[in-house]
């Protein structure tokens, strides 16, 4: 009995990754025939089926940016980032799509050590870190343990000296990863969708306003109270913003 | 001449009259005031006329009244080109009892067997004046007979909504304007103000108190009230010099004029201005008045980087078009927008202001993609239907077809480069992603998970491991003799465990033996050897190149089993076979 629900429940799962697949292949061809909104549809099932992957995520931002929708495309292309960060093609749709962006939002000046220290942590997610950190162990114990076994001078050395490499660099990938986790886990970062919102100075529609934001623009909310979200710009600048007016890039 | 002029026009229009009385046979009755207001020291005149003659003429009861003199009768009858024209005129000069408002009644007369009744008038007696019965001064005459009106086009207007405010002079026929100078042009305090300039001042007919007048328009000018509440308009004063009859006659008879600067000025009106209703007021209203239309255009929408397109924000139509800002033009920041530059072709008439007005920005894009120009809102208030409009512009979509991208990554684009690589025209905006691997959505991060811990840590578990198994090694590696002992030891311990079992008992001990070193070669040499001669296992053996004195040595064994079963062995023999076995054993395995 157990054994018959086992085969049925790994023969549905087979059926819906087929099904998955088979309507990612049909998004693709509405893509291709300029029929983006069938894209969209289909590529939405996916996500409500409960699956995702970097390229769905980038292909929705392709299919809204082909619509002249900048919010969603922004989105989208930013969730697919968080998956894969160093993905030369959609860094470069997202520029574009930035570029459909109405407010000019400029990046506080970093310190190069910073800087240098994003973009070393940033190069990886943290789990891509991880397997890069368990990678190097077990090359480090292959090196170590060969070490110990090769009978040879030269051998010897280059395997020591190969090892000792292995652990530093494991070591300095669980840093980066460590780093990373922390900085993800701090970040909440969300795209405004409404075509135009107002920052309030507080959580309420009596206060002042402070800016105005239009759809499109990336911000990283800090606090929240009701239905309001404290949001903070790349710029520095921050305000409290109704939650109906932007989305969270991670759920 | 110009009295003669008058004459001649006098007469001409009382044979004019009297031609019409004919033709129509119609019985006029009239009653004539010389007075509508006087003195309680001063004389009043009236006559009671008909165009057909009467009888039984009954006057009135002039009760408040001390009849002077009356009723005069005089008869008129004149023909002109055949038209008859009749006239009998009652006079009465009356002098007033008292003061206040004084009836006269009706008069009737018989005519042709009906009777006709007058109208009835009254009068207003005053205080005795100073100098009874003089003639009127030159100016008492010009101030009646000479009217400043300002017309307003309408009382209570909404804010912002034109309003137009006409100057009118009346003069009564019976004086002459000679000229006019503005003494106070009025300030429109509180309005926005457009003259509209009177290049030419024509005479019109109208009426003005119900009297027939003429009248020229001296000035109009259209108003934007910029304040809600009762605003007064400041009244125009002008110094017009005016010829007035006198009473005296010149030779010919005609009235000799008198000439007079008379200051008219419009009574101060004031207009109530209502404040626009806040009900229902958008967001997008700037205060813009009228009936408008609201366009957004860009003179291209496909276009190289670096070249510079027109965006429009053009509002036309009626209202205060000078008086509001127009909607600003979002654009994506990435583009490079310049200062809009404001046109206005506006025209100004009765109704207010009629024309357009635009923004026009100058953009160039840098990078190539696509820009949506975001439809942006105009709301005004429309005075006729009382009610906000709000007109919404059409997206445009900006298309940069060539150029740079805006690309972080790659900033760095060498140039100056002597070779010339196949031209791209920069980074193109990627093509959708075919092949996907897709995870489950919300699956637990690998990193801190305990997998991951294990992963770590497993590995350097195997480190001592490996140590202590590779020192295990080596020490075996190190014992040469008890290593051979023990693999004696461990293929006598396979094969001849039976024999070893039987160790003592003489023929199944040999038996079990021999057994087992045919088993042996069984194994090694996948040969069923147990029914082969000890030559042929000798040549066999021989050909897996095997030493010649451990051949001999299992030969020897064999021989031995062989003779066992006829002969008696001792046990110390039987021990010797088996240590000999194991030896024989663990030297062709080495050999094999």
């Amino acid at each position: 009995m157990r054994k018959v629900l086992f085969i049925l429940v790994l023969l549905i799962s087979y059926f819906g990754f087929s099904q998955n697949e088979t309507l990612f292949q049909k998004a693709t061809t509405a893509y291709n025939d300029g029929k983006y909104d069938e894209a969209i549809t289909d590529y939405l099932k996916i996500i409500a089926n409960g699956k995702h992957s970097p390229e769905l995520y980038f292909n929705l931002g392709n299919a809204y940016y082909k619509l002249n929708k900048v919010a969603p495309s922004i989105y989208y292309y930013e969730k697919a980032l968080l998956l894969n960060p160093n993905d030369v093609e959609l860094k470069n749709n997202l520029a574009y799509a930035k570029n459909m962006t109405l407010d000019a939002i400029e990046n506080l000046p970093e310190t190069n050590f910073k800087s240098m220290y994003k973009k070393v942590t940033g190069y990886y997610t943290f789990d891509q870190w991880a397997y890069i950190n368990i990678a190097l162990i077990l090359l480090f114990v292959i090196a170590y343990i060969s070490f110990r076994n090769f009978h040879s001078a030269t051998k010897k050395r280059i395997s020591f000296i190969g090892s000792l490499t292995c652990l530093f660099l494991s070591l300095l990938a669980m840093i980066a990863a460590y780093l990373n986790y922390s900085d993800y886990k701090q970040k909440k970062p969300a795209i405004v969708f409404e075509e135009e919102s107002i920052v309030q100075a507080e959580p309420n529609n009596r206060s002042q306003e402070v800016f105005r934001l239009h759809e499109g623009t990336k911000v990283y909310v800090l606090d929240n109270l009701n239905d309001w979200y404290k949001i903070k710009l790349a710029d520095g600048k921050s305000g409290w913003i109704s939650s109906n007016d932007i989305k969270l890039i991670k759920n | 001449m110009k009295t003669k002029q008058y004459i001649f026009y006098f007469i001409s229009l009382f044979f004019i009259l009297s031609a019409t009385a004919q033709d129509n046979d119609q019985v006029e009755f009239t009653v004539k005031l010389s007075k509508e207001k006087l003195g309680l020291n001063e004389r009043l005149k009236v006559e009671f006329s008909t165009n057909k003659d009467g009888d039984n003429f009954t006057t009135p009861n002039f009760k408040d009244f001390t009849i002077l003199m009356g009723p005069s009768t005089s008869i008129s009858r004149s023909w002109i080109n055949g038209k008859r024209k009749f006239s009998l005129t009652y006079t009465y000069i009356l002098q007033p009892n008292k003061q206040g408002k004084i009836t006269i009644n009706q008069a009737t007369i018989t005519i042709a067997g009906k009777v006709y009744k007058s109208e009835v008038k009254t009068v207003e007696v005053t205080a005795a004046v100073t100098n009874p019965n003089t003639p009127p001064s030159a100016s008492d005459i010009a101030s009646e007979n000479l009217h400043l009106v300002a017309e307003v086009s309408k009382g209570n207007p909404y804010l912002n909504e034109a309003v137009t405010v006409v100057y009118k002079l009346y003069v009564s026929p019976d004086i002459q304007v000679s000229g006019f100078q503005a003494i106070d042009n009025p300030k429109y305090n509180n309005f926005w103000s457009q003259d509209m300039p009177v290049t030419k001042y024509t005479t019109q007919e109208g009426t003005f108190n119900g009297k027939s007048y003429r009248y020229v328009i001296l000035k109009r000018v259209v108003l934007y009230p910029q304040k809600t509440g009762n605003l007064p308009l400041e009244p125009l004063s002008l110094d017009v010099q005016v010829q007035v009859p006198t009473q005296r006659r010149d030779f010919f008879g005609g009235a000799v004029y008198a000439q007079t600067n008379q200051r008219v000025s419009a009574g101060s009106k004031s207009l109530t201005v209502k404040a626009l209703p806040e009900e229902g007021k958008p967001a997008s209203f700037t205060g813009a008045v009228g009936d408008f239309n609201f366009f957004v255009t860009t003179s291209k929408t496909h276009l190289n980087a670096s070249e510079s397109l027109q965006a429009k924000v053009e509002i036309s139509g009626k209202g205060n078009l000078k008086l509001f800002q127009l909607p600003q033009l979002n654009l994506p920041s990435s583009l490079e927008v310049y200062e809009p530059e404001h046109d206005e072709k506006i025209s100004t008439n009765y109704s207010g202001m009629e024309g357009k007005v635009s923004d026009s920005y100058t953009v160039v894009p840098a990078y190539k993609g696509k820009y949506p120009v975001p439809s942006i809102s105009f709301s005004y208030f429309n005075p006729k239907t009382e009610k906000y409009h709000t007109l919404n512009s059409q997206e445009v979509v900006i298309n940069v077809i060539q150029g740079p991208s805006n690309n972080v990554t790659n900033s760095t684009i060498v140039e100056g480069s002597v070779k010339k690589a196949v031209e791209t025209s920069g980074e193109q905006f990627s093509f959708i992603k075919t092949k996907t691997n897709l995870t489950a959505i919300g699956s637990n991060y690998f990193f801190k998970s305990t997998s991951y811990y294990l992963w770590l840590l497993l590995p350097l578990l195997f480190i001592p491991i490996a140590i202590l198994f590779s020192k295990k090694r080596e020490a075996l590696a190190r014992d040469v003799v008890g290593n051979k002992v023990k693999k004696a030891n461990r293929l006598a311990r396979k094969y001849l465990s039976a024999a070893k079992k039987t160790l003592g008992k003489k023929e199944a001990f040999y038996i079990a033996l021999e057994k087992a070193l045919h088993n042996y070669l069984k194994a090694k040499l996948k040969i069923e050897t147990s029914e082969f001669s000890k030559d042929k296992i000798s040549t066999l053996l021989l050909e897996k190149e095997i030493d010649t004195s451990t051949i001999e040595g299992f030969l020897f064994l064999l021989r031995n089993c062989e003779m066992a079963r006829y002969s008696p062995f001792s046990n110390v023999q039987m021990q010797q076979d088996y240590t000999k076995a194991g030896e024989v054993i663990s030297q062709m395995d080495k050999q094999l």
